[in-house]
């Protein structure tokens, strides 16, 4: 959990191509600038197949413990979608990085493999995603449900936008007298 | 986190969850052994209103209001976080005064909620006349919310691509008069908590939350900064003009000289963070630039404009509890952001509740849990189950352990 | 110190008390009750702190100027404002009314303001103080 005064996005950008280059579909640093000063704050976007993503995890560590934010999710149809905000580097004035890791993976089959066992944090968001896209997570080291009452019924997930959306389960919900 | 099966010495007592007033009603399951809490489970989710589902039938700017409802402290957190994740997906970029009164705001919100929680952790070991003194400077406060904003919970004051209110020359000495006011009590407040030997016995020592299970279990905010984990988005990352101001990381070792992660550094971390917010608005206040507040006053025409953008955008704003983060995406189609998704704070330290809560007695379990300053709705309510047999314990039950605690140490 | 808070206490029994004692100094047994004693002047009524200037009260609309252009419908979050298209007019919901006062920002005739009136509790969410038209 060392910091790196002298980490860049570059660098994070050709560490990981180093190692995973074919697995890489998509990777990209965008800045952002505010204030008078115009300093920039730097977020790295990385698209990554899912075989590789426990890995790519893995190697996220070695180079430096992250902070991970939250995992959000997208129904996009015939994929889900996630993404992974992590955050490296903090602890220096002006000197974080952004990292988003997203994996796409077939509605058929969304499962994708627990990071617990290195980030012990995620362990809410990855409950949260299970209940709320149905995504199952392999290896979670626990799978009730957390947000969602018991009473929801099963293999419905509130965030899809198909047949197992939330929407049979709300009516009459804008009825106004006149 | 595994449910134990209940043998003959321990026992389990659930607290929570509800008390529909607070953000977050949480549930929580102790195991116990004697008055020792050995195992902690918690459940979530009581209040959970789907806000992400109702942002799909609202434009960004209705989708502003939603979110300054999803907490009534940080009425300004979610629309900050909320705005800079738009204005990335949409590469807007605010004016320079706007992001300096972002930064008042900001910081307003932040005293205002420091000095709450100053008095609800001094109500929680049974210190109520601590607790009058902190909601008398809120209401100065609030009072000041309510003269810049024009209401005093819901602010209002966020837009994309700017800021609605101004702050005029003839607002400014209102200001200075609060932050004054705020210096004088403050030192008040700085004595009684720091030489007080009441809160130091009741909070030295307890609930504590080791460096490593802070980074491990990604805590937030003053909960892991105390814990000596130098994490704080405005220092991290420059956004609105957080950048341009003078400002460092402050854990609890600037006064103490160490850091012991326990109820006490808790309580050092925010008083000097609220000496921070009033250093960090008199510098705004001094070195901010004129010029507009918004870049586009017509709303429909920045609604037609967000309505093409299609592409996504992470906005982070350091709320008084720790990171909230909003992730949002357009679909260039509709004029509802495809996915919003929204992470409070209290979100990521809820896992460290259970390292702090390990080893520690029923009667401190509401100072913990105070400690990382959540919504106080889980100690409400406690039943303790008995095999067949089932005592109801109120929150009040559960005070009156606290004071009782507190006097039996005074001794 | 043991008892930091002592000095603080006994200032304060010499202080004036910080709350404001709206509407009496004690609470009365039926607020309508009370008010109506207020209104035939039998009683009398501490007042609400005032006030600050710019605060968002209830909504004022004057009609005559609206040109029924429904902006103000698609900006509101709550869904309070409703269109009356055979007069090209609105009306607006009080009950539904978060007081966000973005209606106001976007209207490009400027009908619509806020007041600094705050006392809108009532027990019918559609009576006549409720809607504005
Ligand atoms: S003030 Fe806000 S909630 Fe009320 S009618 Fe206007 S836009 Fe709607
Ligand atoms: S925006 Fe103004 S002019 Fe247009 S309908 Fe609303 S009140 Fe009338």
């Amino acid at each position: 959990m060392t910091k790196d005064q002298e980490l860049t996005p570059e660098k994070v950008v050709k560490y990981f191509i180093d190692e995973f280059k074919p697995k890489i579909k998509d990777i990209k640093i965008k800045e952002r600038a505010a204030g008078s000063k115009k300093n920039k704050t730097p977020s790295i976007w990385m698209k990554i197949d899912n075989s590789a993503f426990k890995g790519a995890v893995k190697h996220l560590c070695d180079l430096q413990f992250p902070h991970l934010a939250i995992i959000s999710g997208n129904d996009l149809g015939k994929t889900i979608e996630l993404i992974y905000h992590f955050t490296l580097n903090y602890g220096n004035r002006l000197g974080e990085i952004n990292l988003n890791i997203s994996v796409e993976l077939p509605k058929s089959k969304p499962k994708i493999e627990t990071i617990c066992d290195y980030i012990p944090g995620a362990l809410i968001t990855e409950r949260e995603k299970q209940e709320f896209l149905g995504v199952k997570i392999i290896g979670i080291p626990d799978d009730r449900r957390l947000f969602l009452p018991d009473d929801i019924p099963k293999g419905i997930y509130p965030w899809r936008r198909d047949e197992t959306g939330p929407e049979k389960l709300y009516k009459n919900l804008h009825e106004v007298k006149k | 986190m595994k449910q134990t099966a209940t043998t003959k010495t321990s026992y389990h007592i659930p607290v929570g969850p509800i008390h529909p007033a607070l953000k977050e009603p949480v549930f929580f399951e102790f195991e116990i052994e004697g008055e020792r809490i050995v195992d902690v489970d918690v459940k979530l989710g009581h209040v959970h209103r789907g806000i992400e589902w109702a942002s799909r039938k609202r434009n960004p700017i209705q989708i502003l209001y939603l979110a300054e409802r999803i907490c009534g402290i940080c009425s300004f957190c979610h629309p900050a976080a909320f705005t800079l994740a738009v204005e990335t997906a949409a590469d807007i970029q605010a004016p320079e005064r706007a992001e300096y009164l972002r930064v008042i705001q900001g910081e307003i919100e932040r005293i205002t909620s420091h000095v709450l929680w100053a008095g609800v952790a001094a109500h929680e070991i049974g210190f109520d006349t601590v607790l009058f003194l902190t909601w008398q400077m809120r209401e100065k406060l609030m009072d000041l919310t309510e003269y810049l904003c024009g209401n005093r919970v819901t602010k209002g004051i966020m837009t994309i691509g700017g800021i609605r209110r101004d702050i005029t020359e003839d607002m400014i000495p209102k200001i200075t008069d609060t932050l004054n006011y705020l210096k004088d009590n403050f030192e008040k407040l700085r004595k009684i908590f720091l030489d007080d030997k009441t809160i130091r016995m009741r909070s030295q020592g307890v609930g504590i939350l080791t460096k490593e299970n802070a980074l491990k279990l990604c805590a937030v905010g003053p909960t892991t900064r105390a814990s000596g984990v130098k994490k704080d988005v405005r220092v991290d990352t420059s956004y609105f003009a957080y950048g341009d101001l003078d400002i460092d990381f402050i854990t609890p070792d600037v006064l103490t000289n160490e850091v012991n992660g326990d109820v006490y550094d808790r309580i050092i971390q925010r008083l000097l963070e609220v000496k921070q917010s009033i250093g960090l608005i008199e510098q705004c206040l001094d070195t901010m630039p004129s010029g507009d507040i918004v870049v586009e006053p017509k709303i429909p025409k920045l609604l037609n404009q967000l309505k093409k953008v299609n592409g996504e955008g992470v906005g982070r704003h350091e709320a008084p509890r720790g990171e909230v983060i909003h992730y949002v995406k357009f679909d260039g189609e509709n004029e509802s952001p495809y996915t919003w998704k929204v992470r409070a704070p209290t979100y990521n330290n809820i896992l460290p509740w259970i390292p702090m809560l390990k080893g520690e007695q029923i009667a401190d379990i509401p100072i913990i849990a105070a400690s990382t300053d959540p919504c106080m709705s889980c100690t409400n309510r406690v039943a303790i189950a008995d095999g067949s047999k089932k005592y109801e314990m109120q929150k009040e039950e559960l005070h009156r352990l606290s004071i009782e605690k507190t006097r039996r140490l005074m001794k | 110190m043991k008892f930091s808070m002592l000095p603080q206490v006994f200032a304060q029994m010499f202080k004036k008390p910080f709350t404001n004692k709206f509407p009496a100094k004690y609470t009365p047994p039926s607020t309508t009750k009370f008010l109506e004693a207020v209104g035939a002047g039998k009683a009398k009524l501490i007042p609400p702190i005032e006030t600050p200037e710019g605060f968002r009260g209830k909504i004022q609309f004057d009609k005559d100027k609206c040109i029924g252009c429904n902006l103000c419908i698609k900006v509101c979050p709550s869904g309070a404002i409703e269109s009356k298209p055979e007069e090209k007019k609105i009306k607006i919901y009080l009950a539904r009314c978060t007081f966000c006062s973005q209606c106001n920002d976007v209207c490009p005739v400027n009908c619509l303001s806020m007041s600094n009136e705050f006392l809108l509790a009532d027990a019918d969410k559609y009576s006549k103080d409720l809607i504005v038209e």
